[in-house]
């Protein structure tokens, strides 16, 4: 199938087989979602926020495990809320590490499998093969470590064939050689035309897996698209460099003179630098600095994070 | 990632019989398993009791199987069993291996509440028996054996219920045992005639041989009446807790 195609506005794409209309979800006081609307194609959708952006919740409602204040959310068609036929194609993984207990690998999955009427005893194999946990399948699942539960937990969801995938931060505990394979099965999961949803906040880890990108903040839609398009957008705005260096005013003075800086804050100890091209300040500063033989002994991005992007993004 | 194994296929079960198990399987660890013994042990220690009472013993045991046994072992054998079939579950964030599923929550409840009977009826049941006889009142053992299965079964559905509704279902539980129950329906009729506890002791007292006749309470259901009346509060309790799953907001272990 055919990548998930954009429509004029990026928050919703063509042939969507999850759609979320204007969904709004609090708890007491908390608005945790706040009239949320888009929808979900076939192909890879990184759900990114920081922490407490609201994805969780999103994703909950999306699988119907918290029936939304205000709004609706559909799957094929279907609201998980009211029809549970809408877990014959849909299946989430959720961040929790939590298992049952006294239980091994392949009684959970065979039990998920049963649940969802799977009568090929090939299936449960094939999905404890898919995320390697063939050697430990009869060991019991509340003694695997964070990142053997989380691939259980993977295991549980394509046991059951499910034509969409939701994955609350699937990466949370594996190592890296896991991750990589991971990442490698959504990108087949998704070329198989399957919608795959994986939530995370960590926009590097998600560029490498995902189609689209949607991004969440504090309950909110904030942007939506391609890779491109986010970089682009979060591009767009000024980003915060730190420089600690011995004669600061110098190098302020230097550093003032470059088309790639659009401020210089001289404080105590330190110089803070705004620019809208941070690749070009990382080149012009350690040659600034080496032509005028001044010392730099810190360059940071005081927003680098991923929250101080987003901060910038909704600003 | 890597290869099927030569393994012969994992044999797949159905629905309610993979329920059933999965429900079996969480009454198991080992904690849990010693809080479920517990009352039993004390249901004997209580037939034991009955020994030194001054009284024939079949009296004796009578007297102590109502208030020891049916007011206190059957109601907490069967608040650990019904807890750990559903609400302790929902309680660990582990709910959602099952309520993400075709499944109907009419039978995941239905399932929960079998596994739940099924173990009180290897427990509790034969515990009371086990209290009836080191009384020395074997006459009175299947009597006791009768009204623990009904009297457990049907607490099984009101904790299930319970897990259903609220998280702090062991607290709750407690509280509707011990404060609903024993307290406002030993004063009110109306309540006593609701409660898995009076019902099920209606039901002992109704079969039991030589019963005081002191301990017999009027115009609550007795004998076979007091068994359907349990039958049919387990029935509106295990709907309840049907309708509440359909309406359960699963937000996680840690919320």
């Amino acid at each position: 199938m055919s990548p998930t195609e954009v429509t004029s506005d990026p928050a919703f794409v063509t042939g969507a087989t999850v759609t979320v209309t204007d969904v709004s979800v609090w708890f007491g006081q908390v608005v945790a979602l706040s009239g949320l609307s888009c929808s979900f194609g076939p192909g890879v959708t990184g759900l990114l926020g920081p922490n407490g952006a609201g994805k969780t919740t999103l994703l909950r409602a999306l699988t119907g495990m918290i029936d939304p204040n205000q709004g609706s959310v559909s799957v094929w068609g279907l609201d998980p809320r009211r029809d549970r036929s809408a877990f014959t194609r849909l299946a989430l993984v959720p961040e929790d590490e939590a298992v049952p207990p006294m239980v091994s690998a392949r009684q959970l999955i065979s039990y998920v499998a049963a649940l969802h009427r799977v009568r090929d005893g090939k299936a449960v194999e094939w999905a404890l093969a898919t995320v390697e946990l063939t050697d430990v399948a009869d060991r019991r699942v509340d003694g695997f470590s964070k990142g053997m539960r989380q691939r259980v937990k993977v295991a549980c969801a394509l046991v059951t064939n499910p034509a969409v995938l939701v994955l609350d931060e699937p990466l949370n505990g594996a190592d890296p050689v896991q991750r990589a394979h991971l990442i490698d099965l959504f990108r087949r999961l998704g070329d198989e035309g399957r919608t795959v949803i994986v939530s995370s906040h960590i926009l590097a880890e998600v560029e490498r897996f995902a189609d689209r990108i949607v991004v969440v903040t504090r309950g909110r839609l904030a942007a939506a698209g391609n890779q491109r398009a986010i970089r682009e957008a979060m591009d767009d705005r000024p980003r915060h460099v730190l420089v600690r260096a011995d004669r600061q005013r110098d190098l302020a003075a230097a550093l003032i003179g470059l088309d790639a800086t659009e401020g210089v804050t001289v404080e105590d100890d330190h110089l803070v630098v705004s620019t809208r091209r941070t690749g070009d300040l990382a080149v012009a500063l350690p040659r600034l600095a080496r032509e005028r033989s001044i010392r730099l002994h810190e360059v940071r991005a005081l927003d680098d994070s991923l929250e101080g992007l987003f901060r910038e993004l909704v600003r | 990632m890597s290869s099927v194994s030569r393994r012969s296929p994992t044999r797949v079960s159905s629905p309610a019989v993979a329920l059933l198990v999965h429900a079996l399987r969480s009454c198991l660890p080992p904690r849990r398993l010693g809080a479920v013994l517990f009352p039993c042990v004390g249901a004997v220690v209580f037939g034991l009791l009955a020994v030194a009472v001054s009284d024939s013993p079949d009296r004796a045991f009578v007297r102590v199987a109502t208030t020891g046994i049916f007011g206190i072992a059957v109601p907490v054998a069967a608040l650990v069993i019904g807890d750990a079939v559903l609400g302790a579950e929902i309680r660990a964030g582990t709910f959602h291996f099952t309520w993400l599923s075709p499944v109907s929550a009419r039978l995941i409840i239905v399932t929960r509440w079998a596994a739940g009977t099924m173990v009180a009826l290897v427990t509790i049941v034969p515990a009371t028996a086990v209290a009836a006889l080191v009384a020395g009142s074997p006459s009175n053992a299947l009597p006791a054996a009768l009204a623990a299965a009904v009297g457990a079964s049907s607490y099984v559905a009101l904790f299930i219920a319970v897990g259903a509704v609220t998280r702090r279902s062991t607290v709750w539980s407690l509280a509707i045992v011990f404060f609903v129950e024993r307290l406002l329906g030993s004063a009110l009729t109306g309540i006593a005639q609701i409660s898995p506890t009076w019902e099920s002791r209606a039901v002992f007292l109704s079969f039991a041989n030589d019963v005081p006749t002191s301990l017999v309470r009027t115009g609550i259901p007795e004998g076979t009446s007091a068994i359907v009346r349990l039958a049919v509060i387990s029935v509106v309790l295990l709907g309840v807790a049907s309708w509440r799953l359909g309406h359960l907001r699963l937000s996680g272990a840690s919320d």
